[in-house]
């Protein structure tokens, strides 16, 4: 079994900071590998078993190498990295590039995405890129299951779980409930480096890459207004408002 | 935030220019403790949870591999990368940080002076975490006065027949392989006992003020037989040994200690910022900032001594000096920084066990592997030496 996994060098989110304005400080903030595309590196671990092989696809600049090596320590067989920047470029273009990555690679029984990154959370590079490929794509996968020439998935959507079957080859996007990621340990983080990495240039993989369809002209950070609803009265009496006000919000059930 | 930040990151740079895969090992590292460790470290300090199923999986991803060679399963990387990682797992818990420390100070004793046929059998079962390690020095009437030791050790054909006990022993019940010094006719030396060798005995867990999540107990041997090519390195040397032993342990306990002040310092950071009095957080009173000031100034100058004294060793020189410096002062400086950890909580940080452990934690190490008398009196006498 071959599998592909794109993974995405993203801002760490946990560690990013915020000026006066609320826009994000992207200058010197941590990355690491985007938090879902550890499930994706894990199922495609899964889904090779124990032969077969599984090649990491990565769009970034030159120290996406780190997160390139830890999917590497997790288990991966090598990788390939299209180096650029990846803030000119858009879903379309991003995926382009992944898509051309891939195909000069050989023939792959799955290709997998995570549903989304962990920074800018679009989730269109995953559907896009299965449309490239020819592939039939099935998203949010929660649970997949392969029997011969076909895989079942469960989809996990907003309110449903959804169970489709499909041929493979096939590309599938993940949800973070499909899996545990593993972490790799220590000797596995030096090893990683030994691992074949080729770098691609985007002029290599021909002209689609460059073609970006949209712009992102700017970015802030989301401010929540909290309620400050004080609740008065005896002890009773505010448990009492508090359990009506939870219910009104549909957060207990009526 | 995480264990692994920023300061580690900048100071791994500074240290070690063109060295990206240590960063890369210790953000795993720290990451992995993050997840698995941190969650739970509430629970052992109220022995609510066992420490050996987290230890178990804290040295089966490579904590104690870091400074052995790859020969014996190391990892080989440089006693400063061994000694970020040790403040990170005393962030982290410090009764597992010092569970995995004790462990290690064996592990470092038999890499430097066991025979290759004991360094096989051993070694890379204790570094892999395989199998637990215990050190076992102090006894029940001396500790500083090493010299004074009463446990025995008598040749009796192929065997040694050991007799005494241990106290305070780390790991002790838990333990696989027991490195323990025992006076023979020659003097001090030292021995890998085994567990389950006939008369060796491991008593109850003892009760203490912090740490409370590792196991503490006296080690007895009562007429305890063990073959003779169990001795470690040359007869009546185990003092040699065990000094040389403590001097990387030092460096190890001093981080643990920095790990432990900035687990406090950050969560008094952050209550506050959060905690209101007279119209503000109390993060906008200057005797507040005061002691965020140099609680931080304390942390970053524990951390460096650490990573002085680590380059040193790195470097072959002697060490002794600097590794005591480095124990004497991050020591101190957590108990003031957990100190000022719970005045910042004022009522909450005397009342919670989260806030208060760390002084609990902090409290046993500037007693254990070596008093900050002893250690003084090692540093004085050096530099006296060096101006007569």
């Amino acid at each position: 079994v071959r599998v592909a996994v794109c993974v995405k060098h993203a801002i760490d989110e946990a560690e990013l900071k915020v000026d006066n304005e609320g826009k994000p400080l992207l200058v010197g903030a941590v990355s690491k590998m985007s938090t879902f595309d550890k499930n994706g590196v894990e199922e495609a671990l899964r889904l090779r078993g124990g032969s077969g092989e599984v090649v990491v696809f990565c769009v970034g600049i030159p120290d996406a190498k780190k997160t390139i090596r830890e999917a590497l320590a997790m288990g991966a067989d090598r990788a390939e990295h299209i180096v650029c920047d990846p803030t000119s470029l858009d879903s379309l273009a991003t995926s382009a590039l992944l898509a051309a990555a891939i195909e000069r690679s050989g023939k792959f029984d799955f290709v997998i995405c995570s549903e989304g990154s962990s920074d800018t959370y679009t989730g269109q590079v995953p559907p896009m890129l299965a449309e490239r490929l020819g592939l039939p794509y099935v998203g949010y996968a929660r649970k997949v299951e392969v029997s011969g020439p076909k895989a079942r998935v469960e989809r996990a959507l907003e309110n449903s779980v959804e169970v489709v079957e499909s041929p493979v080859p096939m590309a599938l996007s993940v949800v973070s409930e499909i899996n545990e990621p593993r972490y790799p340990t220590l000797i596995q983080i030096m090893q990683a480096s030994k691992k074949p990495t080729e770098d691609l240039t985007p002029e290599a993989l021909g002209p689609g890459g460059k073609v970006a369809g949209s712009w992102v002209l700017g970015m802030k950070a989301q401010a929540m207004e909290r309620k400050r609803v004080v609740f008065e009265g005896t002890a009773e009496e505010t448990a009492a408002k508090l359990v009506e006000a939870l219910s009104n919000e549909g957060i207990l059930p009526r | 935030l995480g264990l692994f930040n920023d300061e580690h990151r900048v100071l791994l740079r500074e240290i070690y220019e063109g060295h990206r895969e240590f960063e890369e090992v210790l953000a795993a590292l720290g990451g992995f403790m993050d997840s698995k460790i941190v969650p739970d470290s509430p629970k052992f300090d109220l022995h609510q949870k066992q420490i050996s199923g987290a230890r178990r999986e804290l040295l089966g991803h490579g904590i104690c591999q870091i400074p052995f060679p790859q020969e014996y399963g190391g990892l080989g990387l440089p006693f400063g990368v061994h000694s970020l990682a040790m403040e990170l797992a005393g962030a982290a818990d410090a009764s597992i940080a010092l569970s995995v420390g004790i462990h290690n100070t064996a592990a470092e004793g038999l890499f430097r002076f066991g025979s290759n046929s004991q360094k096989d059998e051993y070694l890379a079962d204790i570094i892999s975490g395989r199998s637990i390690a215990a050190f076992g020095l102090t006894e029940p009437s001396s500790g500083s006065d090493a010299k004074a030791m009463n446990t025995k050790a008598t040749r009796k054909g192929g065997e040694y027949i050991l007799n005494g006990s241990k106290m305070f022993i780390t790991n002790a019940g838990e333990a696989d392989v027991y490195f323990v010094f025992a006076s023979t006719e020659k003097g001090p030396s030292s021995f890998l006992v085994q567990k389950g060798d006939p008369g060796l005995h491991a008593g109850d867990d003892i009760s203490k003020l912090g740490m409370r999540g590792s196991r503490t107990a006296e080690v007895r041997f009562s007429d305890c037989r063990i073959p003779a090519d169990r001795m470690v390195g040359d007869e009546g040397k185990g003092f040699d040994y065990a000094k040389a032993m403590l001097n990387a342990s030092r460096i190890v306990m001093g981080s643990i200690c920095v790990g432990i002040a900035s687990a406090a310092f950050a969560k008094a950071v952050a209550y506050s910022k959060q905690r209101k009095a007279f119209g503000g957080p109390i993060s906008g009173f200057q005797l507040t900032r005061e002691k965020i000031a140099d609680m931080k100034t304390g942390v970053t100058a524990g951390r460096l001594m650490c990573m002085h004294a680590s380059r040193m060793r790195e470097m072959g020189l002697d060490y002794s000096s600097e590794a005591s410096q480095a124990k004497v002062f991050a020591t101190e400086m957590s108990l003031r920084v957990t100190d000022s950890a719970i005045q910042v909580f004022g009522g909450y940080g005397y009342t919670s066990d989260d806030v208060h452990r760390h002084w609990r934690d902090a409290r046993l190490l500037t007693i254990g592997e070596g008093t900050s008398e002893v250690l003084r009196m090692l540093i004085a006498r050096r530099e006296l030496a060096k101006s007569s």
